[in-house]
């Protein structure tokens, strides 16, 4: 790599440099304004660009003042900006709303679209929760049966009333339950019994029965009976089953299935009415060639059909009857789906360990975007002040 | 300190206002530099009681004028009227042909070095025409000694490789002109 002399470029500088005629009255001038403590921001009279005639902008101060305040609204809207994301962010990280949100989308998406609207304002609140949707529509009756049950919830005995249809017709909920009892030792068959009984008390029928008269693991005898009764019986049946023991867990869920409903029963009309016009056409037909693809697309219709009407019926049963599982364990002994009580320290230790440490996890996680973001702020200040001192220093000499 | 400040600006005009002049490229502009960074000096010159040399820091204030001119003033507006060669730079006495020579020579020079870019031109002028140390021209344009190293060398390098410097070089003219 060729480098210049040192001594050669010296030399040529200073040659350069010093056939610069220095103006005469140059020091003068300086001086003289030096010595009077004349500047610029004190006396705006007139100064060396003045006296070169130069057609350039005005003198810096002014362009430098503004320049200095641009900057400095630029930092002051680039902190505000930051502070209100900062904000946004931590309130975004820990505010529960869109968690509620998020629950929404399931319901809305689960209802056709012939749903959606809201012809009663019970509709409109159903709307809120998945769990208070039918809460809501037994509202008018009693006590929600399908809010979050405690385990001694008192349960209305009347029987809810259906709201009007969201299409005009009767409403379509599918109502379901499951109830933990708890009975007194010896007690399991006669409970199973009375449980057999309530459902042909209500017209409904017994759809599954278990009966375990040794537990897993060597626990208490239990049994699970699915009982399906008229939805419209359906607290009723709650209430006595619940009298039948000590509840120890109740869980209802209503969902409401007219939407779909309406649309099965649209679906299987038009179908109908295609049908129609093709066993229309097929008397008019003449050749044997007509007469097969009418066929064909009766059967195909036909096929249509009877699937259409066998959900509709599905969901017709779905909806006529409720479902209530009873799960009967002996007093003193826990039933097989309670979580075990026996474990020892020592797995406790560890489950509360594993747990812990899934919740630290969850917790880094939780903390790395914030934390980023506010490194990134961090790291966006540091340089902006870094350049504006720097500037600033350039500027206070 | 304002006694010596003021002899300093005295004695120290001449040479602060032909540094602007090579980093300008401008007489006009640098006449004005050095007014501005003089009376900038002068409003500050009770920070001098910090400082423990006077020249680095004043040819600090020089270079700061002259960089505030290039970023806020040449830029935005057309050539001066006498931006043009240095055709009358030359000593009066001086031979014809050799001042013809000089004057070619000065105008070559001139004009690599104003197509350096500024972060590099400054720390050449200040180290080979105001004869600044490599420390003092850190100080000068706030930057680490180590800076100033490499600039020095990559600006010597790009000097080298400008092509009106090699011709000029090729032709002697370079070596006469030095030996002059």
């Amino acid at each position: 790599m060729t480098l210049l002399d040192d001594e050669v470029l010296g030399a040529l500088l200073h040659e350069l440099g010093d056939s610069y005629a220095v103006p005469a009255s140059g020091i003068a001038d300086t001086l003289r304004r030096v010595r009077r403590g004349d500047d610029e921001r004190s006396d705006p009279g007139p100064t060396a660009r003045d006296d070169t005639g130069s057609d350039g902008p005005a003198p810096h101060t002014a362009s430098g003042m503004i320049r200095s305040h641009r900057m400095l609204s630029a930092a002051a809207a680039l902190i505000v900006l930051l502070a209100l994301a900062g904000g946004a962010a931590v309130l975004g990280s820990t505010s529960p709303a869109p968690k509620t949100a998020v629950g929404l989308k399931p319901l809305n998406r689960a209802l056709p679209p012939s749903t959606r609207h809201t012809p009663a304002s019970s509709d409109s609140s159903a709307a809120k929760s998945s769990t208070s949707a039918p809460a809501t529509r037994f509202g008018t009756a009693g006590p929600a049966l399908g809010a979050p049950a405690s385990a001694n919830a008192p349960v209305t005995s009347s029987s809810p009333s259906l709201p009007a249809g969201a299409v005009g017709q009767p409403a379509r909920i599918e109502q379901t339950g499951s109830l933990d009892l708890t009975v007194p030792r010896g007690a399991l068959s006669s409970t199973v019994t009375k449980l057999t009984t309530l459902a042909s008390t209500y017209d409904g029928f017994v759809a599954n029965s278990q009966t375990q008269s040794n537990g897993s693991a060597g626990g208490a005898p239990n049994a699970s009976v699915t009982l399906q009764v008229p939805v419209a019986d359906f607290s009723a049946l709650l209430a006595q089953a619940k009298s039948l023991g000590t509840t120890s867990a109740l869980t209802t869920k209503a969902t409401d299935v007219t939407g779909q409903y309406v649309d099965l029963q649209e679906r299987i009309t038009a179908l109908e009415a295609s049908r129609q016009q093709y066993l229309t056409i097929m008397a008019k037909a003449t050749t044997i060639g007509d007469v097969l693809a009418v066929q064909a697309q009766l059967d195909t219709l036909q096929s249509q059909i009877e699937q259409l009407q066998g959900q509709l019926g599905v969901l017709q049963s779905e909806t006529d009857y409720s479902t209530l599982t009873v799960s009967v364990s002996e007093a003193g002994r826990h039933h097989h789906r309670s979580p075990s009580p026996t474990v020892s320290g020592i797995v406790k230790a560890w489950h509360d360990s594993l747990h812990g440490f899934a919740v630290g996890v969850d917790g880094v996680i939780r903390l790395a975007g914030p934390a980023l973001f506010a490194l990134l702020c961090l790291a966006a200040l540091v340089l902006g002040g870094r350049l504006t001192w720097r500037r600033l220093q350039r500027r206070s000499l | 300190m304002e006694e010596r400040l003021e002899d300093w600006l005295e004695e120290g005009y001449a040479v602060s206002y032909r540094t602007a002049c090579l980093i300008l490229g401008n007489q006009a502009d640098a006449e004005e530099a050095v007014q501005e960074a003089f009376l900038r000096a002068w409003r500050f010159r009770d920070s001098l009681t910090s400082v423990p040399s006077i020249k680095p820091w004043l040819y600090r204030v020089v270079v700061n004028s002259c960089y505030s001119k290039l970023r806020q003033e040449i830029p935005h507006r057309d050539r001066r009227a006498d931006d043009g060669p240095l055709s009358s730079l030359a000593a009066p006495d001086s031979d014809p042909a050799v001042c013809a020579q000089r004057s070619e020579v000065a105008d070559t020079v001139l004009a690599a070095l104003q197509r350096l870019p500024v972060s590099l031109r400054v720390p050449v002028v200040l180290r080979y025409y105001a004869d600044l140390s490599e420390r003092d021209i850190a100080v000068a344009i706030g930057r680490r000694q180590g800076t100033v190293k490499s600039r020095l060398h990559e600006a010597r390098r790009r000097l080298a490789a400008d092509p009106s410097m090699v011709t000029l070089a090729g032709d002697g003219a370079v070596d006469d002109s030095v030996e002059a």
